[in-house]
C-alpha cells in the first residue's frame, strides 16, 4: 500500500517541483527591469522644448533627438550643491556605458536665465562630459517647459552680496527612443542604479 | 504529468500574484510655485511625499462648488476612518481659477470652502501660470471671461508622492466621486504600504504589466 502510494506521490511531487523551477526560468526570463526611478507603463510623448535655445544657439528640436535615449535636468550653473552632484553621477553613469553612451543625450535647462548665459551653460557642462548640452529660455518660457515636466523654481531672495539661489525640483528625467517619458529619477540617485536604468533605456 | 505540474505551478503563481492591482501612473503631475491663502509660497515640491488631492474652482462660485466642497470634505472625513497610505500625510490642494487673486481673496474662498488652511490650501497665482498648470499640467478645461467671470468643468487629481498623477476625476459617472476617490486612495495606501522589499517588485511589475484596476 505505501509502494503505491510512494508510486504515485513521488512522481507527482517530481512534476510540481519541475513545474515550479520551468515557471522560476521563464519568470526570470520574462521578468522585468527593476528600475531605480519611478518608471511609466504607458507611452507618454515627452514634452516638447518650446522656445528654448541650446549652447550652440540654435532652437532646440527634442524630436531630433528620437532614437537616443534623453536624459532631461534642470538646473543652474550658479547651484551650489545639488546640480553638481548630481550632474556628476550622470556623467559616471553615461562614461561607464562606454560608446553606448554616445546614444545618450543629457540636456541641462537653466532655471537662472537672468545669470547663465548659452556660453556660460555651455562652458558649465563641458565640465561634466564634453556630450551634456544646456538649454535656456526666458522666465515664462522655461516655466512653462519646466511645469510640464513637473519641474518648479523660484528664485530666492538674494544675500547681502547680492548672490541668490534658485530653488527647484533636482530630479532627473529619462525619454526613451522613440521620444516617450519612461523614468523619473530622484536626484540623489547613484551612478550604479542610474546606469542600469540607461542599458534598459538604449535596450 | 510534468504538463500538469507546469499548469498547476503556473495555476498557483496566478493566484498568488493575480490580486494585485495598481492605480495607474497616468503621467508627470506639473510643477509649479503659486501663494497659498497665508500669502505664502507653495510648490509642486512642498507637495512631495505627500498624497495630494487636487481640485480647481473659481474665488466666487455657484453651486458647482458646493458639490466640489462637500465631495472634498467627505473625502477627508473617510480618509481619516477608512485609508491608510502608510508614512505618506494626505493633502488637499484647490488651485484658484483666477488671476493674481490677493491672498485675502483666497481667504476668504478658502473659508467658504471649509479649507483649513494645512492639510487643506488654496493655492493662487497669474492667470498665464494658472493656464500652464490646470490647463496644460492637469488638463481641466477652464476659461477666465472678459468680465470675470469663469467657465470650467469640475474635476479632480490624485497625485502621490513622487509628483506622479494617479487618479483623474472629470466627468461624473454612475459611481459618486467621493467613493472613486476613498476607494483609490485606499488602493494607492496599499501599494505605498508594500512598496518595499520584494512586494514592492510584485507591485512593480503590476504596473509594467498594466494590470490596472
Amino acid at each position: 500500500m505505501a509502494t503505491r502510494i510512494l508510486r504515485t506521490l513521488v512522481p507527482m511531487l517530481v512534476a510540481v517541483a519541475a513545474g515550479a523551477l520551468v515557471l522560476v526560468l521563464v519568470v526570470r526570463e520574462v521578468a522585468p527591469h527593476s528600475w531605480s526611478g519611478t518608471a511609466f507603463a504607458t507611452a507618454t510623448p515627452a514634452p516638447p522644448f518650446t522656445g528654448l535655445t541650446d549652447d550652440a544657439g540654435n532652437p532646440a528640436d527634442l524630436a531630433a533627438q528620437e532614437g537616443k535615449v534623453v536624459v532631461v535636468y534642470f538646473g543652474y550653473t550658479s547651484c551650489p550643491d545639488v546640480c553638481p552632484l548630481t550632474l556628476s553621477r550622470a556623467a559616471r553613469a553615461i562614461d561607464a556605458l562606454g560608446d553606448r553612451g554616445d546614444d545618450v543625450q543629457l540636456y541641462m535647462v537653466s532655471v537662472d536665465p537672468a545669470r547663465d548665459t548659452l556660453d556660460r551653460l555651455g562652458e558649465y557642462l563641458r565640465h561634466f562630459d564634453d556630450r551634456f548640452v544646456g538649454l535656456g529660455g526666458d522666465v515664462d518660457t522655461v516655466a512653462d517647459v519646466a511645469a510640464s515636466y513637473g519641474v518648479f523654481f523660484e528664485v530666492q531672495p538674494p544675500d547681502d552680496t547680492g548672490f541668490y539661489e534658485v530653488d527647484h525640483t533636482a530630479t532627473l528625467l529619462g525619454i526613451d527612443r522613440d521620444g516617450n517619458l519612461k523614468v523619473i529619477w530622484d536626484p540623489d540617485i547613484e551612478a550604479d542604479p542610474l546606469q542600469s536604468d540607461l542599458e534598459e533605456l538604449l535596450g | 504529468m510534468w504538463i500538469g505540474g507546469v499548469i498547476g505551478g503556473a495555476a498557483l503563481a496566478f493566484a498568488i500574484l493575480q490580486p494585485i492591482k495598481v492605480l495607474p501612473r497616468i503621467r508627470v503631475a506639473p510643477g509649479y510655485a503659486l501663494t497659498d491663502q497665508a500669502g505664502e509660497s507653495f510648490t509642486s515640491e512642498s507637495a512631495r511625499g505627500s498624497v495630494t488631492l487636487y481640485s480647481f474652482a473659481p474665488l466666487d462660485c455657484d453651486s458647482r462648488c458646493d458639490e466640489i466642497f462637500s465631495t472634498i470634505t467627505e473625502v477627508r472625513e473617510r480618509a481619516e476612518t477608512e485609508v491608510d497610505l502608510g508614512e505618506a500625510e494626505f493633502r488637499v490642494v484647490t488651485i484658484a481659477l483666477a488671476d493674481a487673486p490677493d491672498p485675502s481673496a483666497l481667504a476668504a474662498a478658502a473659508t467658504a470652502s471649509g479649507a483649513d488652511g494645512d492639510e487643506w490650501r488654496w493655492l493662487g497665482g497669474s492667470a498665464d501660470r494658472v493656464r500652464t498648470v490646470v490647463g496644460a499640467g492637469f488638463r481641466n478645461f477652464f476659461e477666465i471671461e472678459g468680465d470675470g467671470t469663469v467657465e470650467f468643468e469640475p474635476g479632480y487629481a490624485l497625485v502621490d508622492g513622487a509628483g506622479v498623477i494617479r487618479g483623474e476625476y472629470r466627468y461624473r459617472t454612475v459611481a459618486d466621486d467621493a467613493d472613486k476617490i476613498v476607494s483609490q486612495l485606499g488602493s494607492l495606501g496599499v501599494e505605498l504600504r508594500h512598496s518595499g522589499g520584494a512586494a514592492g517588485l510584485a507591485y512593480e511589475a503590476a504596473h509594467l504589466f498594466s494590470c490596472y484596476g
